[in-house]
């Protein structure tokens, strides 16, 4: 009996091997990209967004030929917008030796940890959406990214959303307990000190609630003129919907976190006059935009976001550099790192991208508001 | 603000209440922490919005269909995960409890997805989000005097249940010595049974009032309340009907309270700090009795 369970347990062992064998080995042909995103969970929304705008690059690429004749494959790796998660998923791609770069991570606490992973690992990262202006001291060198920095966007909102487009002046602020929201919301209280903002009261919340009344009937007691959701849409539609139902009649806004249809389907009618800062927003686009803007409304149904945009030109980028110096990682970083002016600068969908030494790249910002039950351009 | 905080928090009190209240009726009878019923909860919220998503169902139907689906469920839970386990030691149903969890979750993943939904809008009663009545600044839409009103009916049809009827004898008879009661003649998994049954319907509705007054609804919000209900009804007493419902709603005060007056960021940790020191001073919970431990001769 104990021989034949251990000779089933060998040839199970033995099968799983080659099968595993096998297949890695049929994709080495391939040039391998992986992309880090929350592809399940509460914000499964972005990481869907990232997949159609890497997606879409992708069949360019390959319907094209692929580059210099190898064929691109991406490798998802969920990580579920959790520091926890993002340090497995790190693991994983910087221990497959086929998988030259990765785009990613999404939010920046799981950029954060998967950083360190990667530097030890030696693979280049570039991230479509993470904000956090400490990412590029944590990467040193091995980080890219093709969005603003939560600095530059922190301060757009005090300096010139708040007092210039909104025209308030008293505002309260609810920030989610993680880097993003807190590097966000602290750009944000410095740039207010400087415009002249007043800023009545801030709460902190964890991810994942839902009951924001306590809070808001704290925060409304101090007659705030606008609230700024200092988080990811999830909870941003709550508080909408909350806040509403508490009685706020003024205007939202939040950062490139709230930009999501999601944000539309759960806030319902709460979510109308929400305004919230983009880097990308089709209707201020170059013609590249524009044409990218149609062909993803073509493809996906739905109207393109900041994250597909950015994560397409993400997949270019790469592409560009790999077909100059080839699948390597080393060399691929040092290419990412060359395009460093506006001489040598990218072109994409969303404008001209270069980086600097950190590897941030300044990008203008636009602001979107909710009207109508749609997101337009704010005026 | 004290009094829109309290109003906050008796909302929240309830709900924690109701699914309290079907932790300990379950570990009375039979002496198990039923670690799935937050995954009843999350259950009636997401029957709720299918039947009124995909069989445009109106609300109140559609809220009392999803409640009598979630006492099946109670009641197929104890069939498939608990009745078999019934001689076994107290460990094996604590995992099964936990892994049925696990399940439970995972399949609400596999059938729903894994993303936050709202509740299907317009399917509540437009009168709902009209202010009912103001009092010393606090307005109390008609959304919390429903909520209030099924909480307050639905725990007192609950008290009456258990004192005046037969059922509800035969529950505290089984709860006190199962043995005895099987010899008096009462088919004890029966009412075992009708126990998941009764816990499953409370549940579910606190899952679909929950879903449709927070708008939020997802295939892990069973856990945090469960956990929360759980320490309700430690709190309370275990094992006591009206300690869980005392329990549920002291906590409930308490994390409003600690939310708007100390700090929203450990709202959580205040109302579990409320527990322990509760637990401290009386260990059996407010209601709750101080066992002693019997020999049991053989």
């Amino acid at each position: 009996m104990r021989n034949k369970r251990t000779f089933l347990f060998v040839g199970l062992v033995l099968g799983l091997a080659l099968i595993f064998g096998m297949t890695t080995g049929a994709m080495a042909a391939n040039i391998r990209i992986g992309v880090a995103a929350p592809f399940t969970g509460n914000l499964a929304a972005y990481g869907d967004n990232i997949k159609a705008g890497t997606s879409l690059k992708l069949k360019e690429i390959n319907d094209a030929g692929g580059i210099n004749g190898q064929k691109v494959e991406l490798v998802w790796g969920d990580d579920l917008c959790q520091p926890k998660d993002a340090g497995t998923v790190g693991s994983k791609f910087a221990a497959d030796k086929s998988i030259v770069a990765v785009i990613g991570h999404l939010c920046s606490s799981a950029t954060l940890a998967a950083m360190p992973i990667y530097v030890r690992a030696g693979l280049p990262a570039i991230s479509p959406t993470s904000t956090n202006p400490t990412i590029g001291d944590v990467g040193k060198g091995w980080f890219f990214r093709n969005c603003y920095t939560d600095d530059f966007q922190g301060k757009y909102l005090a300096s010139y959303v708040v007092p210039k487009l909104l025209g308030k002046n008293k505002v309260a602020i609810f920030y989610e307990n993680n880097d993003y929201a807190i590097g966000l919301k602290d750009s944000f209280m410095a740039g207010a000190r400087s415009a002249g903002v007043n800023v009545t009261g801030a709460e902190a919340y964890m991810t994942g609630t839902t009951d924001f009344t306590p809070q808001l009937t704290k925060l409304l007691r101090d007659k705030p003129e606008a609230i700024f959701l200092c988080g990811y849409h999830p909870e941003g539609a709550l508080i909408a919907g909350q806040g509403r139902k508490l009685g706020f009649t003024g205007p939202l806004f939040g950062a490139d976190g709230i930009d999501n249809e999601d944000y539309i389907k759960i806030g319902g009618k709460a979510a109308e006059n929400t305004y919230c800062t983009v880097p990308f927003l089709a209707a201020s686009a170059s013609p590249a935009g524009k044409a990218f803007a149609k062909q993803y409304k073509k493809a996906y149904g739905r109207d393109v976001d900041w994250m597909s945009a950015n994560a397409y030109d993400c997949l270019g980028i790469l592409a560009q550099v790999i077909g100059k110096v080839g699948a390597d990682r080393k060399k691929i970083r040092d290419g990412l790192a060359a395009i460093n002016s506006e001489a040598t600068g990218y072109k994409g969908v969303t404008g001209l991208t270069f980086f600097d030494k950190k590897g941030d790249c300044s990008k203008p910002a636009f602001v979107k508001m909710v009207k109508d039950g749609k997101f337009v351009a704010a005026k | 603000m004290l009094l829109q905080q309290l109003v906050n928090g008796l909302t929240i009190g309830g709900i924690y209440a109701m699914i309290a209240v079907g932790y300990t009726m379950i570990y009375g009878v039979i002496q198990l922490i039923n670690f799935a019923h937050g995954e009843i909860y999350m259950l009636g919220a997401f029957f709720a919005i299918t039947f009124i998503s995909f069989l445009g169902l109106p609300f109140y139907i559609a809220f009392i269909i999803a409640m009598a689906c979630c006492s099946v469920c109670g009641v197929l839970l104890d069939i498939v995960a608990y009745r078999p386990l019934r001689q076994s030691p107290r460990l094996a149903a604590l995992i099964t409890a936990i892994g049925m969890s696990i399940f439970l979750q995972n399949l609400a993943m596999i059938i729903w997805g894994s993303r936050p939904k709202p509740f299907p809008h317009g399917a509540l009663p437009a009168y709902f989000e009209k202010t009912a009545v103001t009092f010393g600044g606090v307005n109390l839409s008609w959304f919390h005097l429903f909520i209030f009103t099924i909480t307050i009916v639905m725990m007192t049809g609950l008290n009456l249940i258990i004192k005046k009827t037969r059922w509800g004898k035969a529950m505290r008879a089984v709860a006190q010595n199962k043995t005895m009661a099987a010899l008096t003649g009462i088919n004890v998994n029966r009412v075992i049974s009708y126990t998941f049954a009764l816990a499953g319907a409370l549940g579910g509705a606190a899952g679909i009032m929950v879903g449709a007054f927070y708008n939020s609804i997802y295939p892990t919000m069973g856990y945090v309340a469960g956990v929360k209900a759980f320490a309700a009804a430690v709190l309370g007493g275990i094992g006591s009907v009206p300690g869980a419902m005392l329990g549920g709603v002291v906590l409930g005060v308490a994390e409003a309270l600690g939310a708007g007056y100390l700090s929203s960021l450990y709202r959580d940790g205040i109302s579990y700090a409320v527990m322990i020191i509760v637990i401290i001073l009386i260990p059996a919970g407010l209601f709750g009795k101080v066992l002693k431990e019997t020999k049991k001769s053989m």
